[in-house]
């Protein structure tokens, strides 16, 4: 019989990135399982302050790519690794400006994506998530 | 060694991520166990074209393109662990499960259905998750 | 190979009972992709439409007795799409699935969604095997 996979959580070095802490939320910033770690949805947090980020959605995804950057290398990933993604934006219309800045962070070789509208909490523009192979 | 991820091109003659105006996504990534597939819209694989119809011949395009990507990369529709699809409306959804019903074999893929706001003329989106 | 799982109870079956193309979940890779799970009683597979409260202990009651019968628990969750009808009752799903998933909980992103017979909630979950 195959011996069970372990998971185990994950978080940022940077604890201000830890919105699950932040919040007493019931869940964790990433699980790691096996070959892979599929992290929660991120969105724009100031990662110098912890507070909320709302500017133009170039930032709000340029912020929240960057602290899921974060989040993976404290992992020991990185978005080199990553294989796909969840982009989540509070207006369709904001789809073309979210792809410019998500190229900047995922140049060449880009992990699978699907990218989509819905209704998101707290004023938030966009909401991402991701799963990775684990270093 | 750590695990390595692997771009699964698109099929000769479909889009790819470095042609300007197309998506930054790759159609499929492998990375051990399993091949993860971008949300599919409904394309005409020659041409690059966006197709745009009904809720049910969109599924029909998506699907069948599918089948040649997962092909491609040595897999197969019967291969598919999970789907999620995202449609423009649920009362579609009938629409959709009838023709989705004819391209997997016995038994399906789990699969999750929900509505969402999707891009202007996307009726429906499919991702999936195969096993490599 | 992937091994399907079948519905440990017939109101679990979604496929006989809504005709929906789909088997409740599947194993593959030393993890368990379970279908989106709705508020139905597990028995009958009749709709159990209530409150975000109500229908959300329906749901994850189903998903425990899903992976259980698996081989897994919701200890051996991790991934979640929680999909609520509004976003404004993410404190109220919070209440709910925190007493769940009191031993360690998963990765998750809260979709708000339109859900199938219009239902408030459902959820999509990876469980390690």
């Amino acid at each position: 019989m195959t011996e069970k996979l372990q998971r185990t959580a994950i978080a940022p070095k940077n604890p201000l990135l830890n919105a699950s802490r932040a919040g007493n939320l019931p869940h964790v910033p990433g699980i790691r399982i096996g070959d892979y770690i599929f992290l929660s949805g991120m969105v724009p947090v100031d990662p110098a302050t912890g507070e909320r980020s709302h500017g133009p959605i170039a930032e709000q995804v340029r912020i929240t790519l960057a602290n899921m950057r974060h989040m993976l290398e404290s992992a020991g990933s990185s978005l080199e690794r990553v294989v796909r993604v969840h982009v989540v934006l509070a207006d369709i219309s904001h789809m073309a400006e979210m792809d410019r800045v998500y190229r900047e962070f995922f140049p060449t070789d880009p992990p699978a994506r699907t990218a989509w509208s819905m209704q998101l909490r707290f004023g938030n523009g966009c909401e991402i998530e991701c799963v990775a192979l684990a270093g | 060694m750590s695990a390595r991820r692997e771009i699964i091109a698109a099929p000769a003659g479909a889009p790819d991520p470095s042609q300007r105006g197309s998506p930054p996504a790759s159609p499929a990534v492998r990375a051990c166990d399993f091949i993860f597939v971008s949300g599919l819209t409904a394309v005409d694989l020659q041409t690059g074209e966006r197709v745009s119809g009904t809720t049910a011949s969109e599924t029909r395009v998506i699907l069948g393109n599918l089948k040649q990507l997962l092909e491609a990369a040595g897999s197969s529709l019967d291969r598919v662990v999970k789907v999620n699809v995202l449609i423009h409306s649920m009362l579609e959804a009938p629409n959709m499960n009838e023709v989705y019903a004819r391209f997997f074999p016995d038994p399906p893929p789990a699969r999750t259905v929900c509505g969402a706001r999707l891009p202007v003329g996307v009726k429906v989106i499919i991702e999936c998750t195969a096993l490599a | 190979m992937r091994e399907i799982i079948a519905a440990p109870f017939p109101g679990l079956d979604l496929r006989q009972h809504y005709g929906h193309h789909q088997s409740p979940a599947v194993r593959a890779g030393g993890l368990i992709f379970c279908s989106g799970m709705l508020p139905v009683d597990p028995h009958t597979g009749e709709r159990h439409h209530g409150t975000l409260t109500s229908e959300a202990h329906v749901v994850l009651g189903n998903l425990k007795l899903l992976l259980e019968s698996a081989g897994s628990s919701l200890d051996r969750l991790v991934q979640v799409h929680a999909l609520i009808y509004d976003s404004i009752e993410y404190d109220v799903l919070n209440r709910v699935y925190r007493q769940y998933v009191a031993h360690g909980p998963p990765a998750r992103t809260v979709w708000t969604a339109q859900i199938e017979a219009g239902f408030k909630i459902a959820l999509d979950a990876i469980a390690a095997a």
